[in-house]
Order: structure tokens, then C-alpha cells, then sequence
């Protein structure tokens, strides 16, 4: 299928590039933060005809930046292996469509967090993680609907079930970020000359 | 020094979201668990029933299932009602496979292979149990009762007795299994500590490969 293909050659450049910035501080906050989607993913809440769990995709794109695609990778790989949960074929895909619209985002937000107060920070990460979440949507509606054309008339579940779940992600992510911005702003990867 | 101390908060930071997680992995096991869709199916007679359920909860209402026969043609398809449950007739003992997609992204399926239908065990009753039925007299349990088998060949009794002895197993057996679906289906701690071992140890090897690049690469 080449919606697995193309979900696989975009993920393993992103990983291959998330790998290669990768500098050895880094390493254990990639890997909490790997530990920590790979845990709260795997609990899903029933919501309406469906049901969700948390992504996390704009909180770790805002931490790691493209270092995002090798940490979700890591956790998306352990989940398909002990758990059988989303399966091997789709992983490309899958981590793609996580990794790819929080990585995207903070890439965006973070000049703009860079000259903002610790309070604005939280709003723009809580911004960030919800369209994160629609991005994800998106992703996954737009691989499904280049899957089959049978998907289509399911974009109403799909839109009732990621819209509360931006909502719940972008109280999280706002909190984390407007939290730790006050405490320890050099955790997160802003431009240097720019910190207030 | 800085870098380190601020690795420490957030390691602070995120190790409460992680007893948190934890917490809810152990008390609210019922309410919230993982997300993976699995089916419950049942077979009586040539009536197959059940519902798909997310693992940790909810059903998938109003979705399309599909049974298909063996050569892969759909045979039935159907949605499923507002408690996830689907059921459909088939008209003859065969290999099926049921399978449902909510269409975002998630689906199984489930093979019904063709000894679990009981053959004809309903029709084989009625024609029985008919004419057992036509004598009216009621105050005497003798003739309501079963026919003697002197009316029935001995074939027919086997099967009969075969498949109210096969109802009755798969009556007793269906809340087993179903708990059994349910025990297989949850999240281990264990599994999950499994998980984050694996992930502490991919970056204990990331940290060490790169400390050696270092060293190699003419450091001090």
C-alpha cells in the first residue's frame, strides 16, 4: 500500500533526523518523555460512539522538537510489540501522524514563546498541543481516506471523538508548559538570545 | 550543572504523571485501560450474536460489521446497535469471518468456523416437539412429556440429545469466555513497567555509544 510506504519513508527520515540532533544531554529527557507517551497512550477513556486516549503529540514537539519522531517512534514500537496495539504495518504511518503536527507546531510556536511571559506560554503551548491533535486527526482521516474510499462517511466519528480530546490535551499541555516556563525555563529549547 | 538539576525537575515533573498513570492503571482498571477493539462472538443454534468493546471500555455504536464467507465475499453486512451488539442468522453451517470497523482506524474480525453452528438442531425440535404438543391433555404429565422414544428413531434422538447438550454447554461456558476476553484483554502493570525498563534501557545504550564516539573521536 503506498499510504504505508509513504508513512514509513517520512517517518524514518524524521527519526533519522530527530537522531542525528540529538545531543547526548538530551538523551534522558527524549527518553522520559518516550517512557511517558508510551504510558498515557496506552490508557483510553470511552467517549461517545468511541473511544480516545491522550497523544501527547504538540507537549513532546514542544520538549524535543524533531527529537519527537524517535521517541514516539520508540513508544508507538513497544505498544504494537507487547500489546499488539496498532500493529507493525501502520507504525510509519502512525508515528508520522503523531509525531509530525507537534514537531511542525512547536517549530512555529517556539519564537513566539521565546519573547512572551510564562502565563502567554502555557496559552500558546495549550494552542499548540490542541491543533496537534486535530493534526493528528486530520492525518489519520486523510491516510484512511487514501486507504479506501469506504472511510469517508466515518469523518463523524472521528471529529466527535478528537475534538474533546484537543480540549482535555490542551489544559495538559498548558499547564506543563506554563508551569515548568516559571520554574525551569531552560528545560525547554527556546532561542538563547531570545529568553527574556 | 544547570542542565542537570533542571533534568531533575523534570524528571520530578514527569514522575508524578507517571504515578498518576499508575494509579489509574491499578484502581480505575474497569473505566480505563487500552485502546484496542476486540468482538465477542457467540454461536446457538445457527444464530451468531455478540459486541465489539474497546479494551479499558465503550462500544462502538453504529458501525458497520461485515460477515464474510470463506472464499472472502461479504454474505451480511449490518451495524451494530447503541450497545455495540450485532447478531445475524446465517442459513447454513460454513466458515465465516466477522469483522467491524468503527472507520477511524480501528477494526478486528473473528472466524466462525463451521462446527459451531449446530447443524439443524432447531428445526430437528420442532418437527419432534410438534406432534408431542398436539395431545391436550394437560392434568397428565405422562403424555406432555417428552415423545416416547418409541416415536422417534434412535438417529434423530442422537442428534437432539447432541444439540441440547451442545446449547446447554455453550449457555454455561458463555460468561467464561466472555471473562476470560475481558482477563486477556487488560493492561498488565508488569507489561507496562516491562515498557519504560526498555525505554530507560534504550537510552543507558544511546548515552553509552555516544560517550564512546567521544572518546574515540580524540577527546580527553
Amino acid at each position: 500500500m503506498p499510504v504505508i510506504a509513504g508513512g514509513a519513508a517520512v517517518a524514518a527520515a524524521g527519526i533519522a533526523i530527530g537522531l542525528k540532533a540529538l545531543d547526548e544531554r538530551e538523551i534522558p529527557k527524549t527518553a522520559i518523555l518516550a517512557a511517558t507517551f508510551f504510558v498515557v497512550s496506552l490508557f483510553a477513556v470511552p467517549i461517545g460512539p468511541s473511544s480516545v486516549h491522550l497523544l501527547l503529540g504538540g507537549l513532546v514537539g514542544l520538549f524535543l522538537g524533531v527529537g519527537a519522531f524517535p521517541a514516539i517512534f520508540v513508544g508507538l514500537l513497544l505498544q504494537a510489540v507487547m500489546f499488539g496495539f496498532g500493529g507493525l504495518t501502520s507504525l510509519g504511518v502512525d508515528t508520522v501522524n503523531m509525531a509530525l503536527p507537534g514537531v511542525a507546531l512547536a517549530a512555529l510556536a517556539r519564537p513566539l514563546m521565546a519573547r512572551t511571559a510564562p502565563a502567554t506560554r502555557g496559552l500558546i503551548g495549550a494552542t499548540v498541543a490542541a491543533l496537534a491533535v486535530l493534526g493528528t486527526a486530520g492525518g489519520v482521516t486523510l491516510a484512511l481516506a487514501l486507504s479506501s474510499a469506504d472511510y469517508v462517511p466515518a469523518l463523524k466519528i472521528v471529529a466527535l471523538t478528537y475534538v474533546p480530546l484537543a480540549a482535555v490535551e490542551a489544559v495538559i499541555t498548558g499547564f506543563a508548559i506554563a508551569f515548568l516556563a516559571r520554574v525551569k525555563p531552560e528545560i525547554l529549547p527556546w532561542p538563547k538570545e531570545a529568553r527574556p | 550543572m544547570n542542565h542537570v538539576r533542571a533534568l531533575l525537575g523534570l524528571f520530578a515533573a514527569f514522575a508524578l504523571a507517571f504515578v498518576l498513570a499508575m494509579a489509574l492503571a491499578l484502581t480505575g482498571a474497569t473505566s480505563a485501560q487500552a485502546h484496542r477493539l476486540k468482538l465477542f462472538v457467540s454461536v446457538d443454534g445457527m444464530t451468531v450474536s455478540g459486541y465489539a468493546f474497546f479494551i479499558g471500555g465503550g462500544r462502538p455504536q453504529d458501525v458497520d460489521f461485515v460477515v464474510k464467507d470463506a472464499a472472502g465475499a461479504p454474505v451480511h453486512r449490518g451495524r451494530t446497535d447503541e450497545k455495540g451488539a450485532f447478531a445475524w442468522t446465517a442459513a447454513a453451517p460454513a466458515d465465516y469471518t466477522l469483522s467491524l470497523d468503527t472507520g477511524d482506524g480501528h477494526f478486528a474480525d473473528e472466524k466462525i468456523p463451521a462446527d459451531r453452528f449446530s447443524l439443524t438442531a432447531p428445526a430437528i425440535a420442532a418437527a419432534v416437539q410438534a406432534p408431542a404438543e398436539t395431545p391436550p391433555a394437560a392434568d397428565s404429565p405422562a403424555s406432555t412429556a417428552a415423545p416416547s422414544p418409541a416415536t422417534i428413531d434412535p438417529e434423530t434422538l442422537t442428534r437432539l440429545v447432541e444439540a441440547a447438550a451442545e446449547r446447554a454447554v455453550a449457555r454455561q461456558l458463555r460468561p467464561l469466555i466472555e471473562a476470560q476476553n475481558l482477563a486477556e484483554a487488560r493492561l498488565r502493570f508488569n507489561d507496562i513497567m516491562g515498557g519504560v525498563g526498555m525505554i530507560v534501557g534504550l537510552a543507558g545504550l544511546a548515552a553509552w555509544a555516544m560517550s564512546r564516539r567521544r572518546r574515540s573521536g580524540g577527546g580527553p
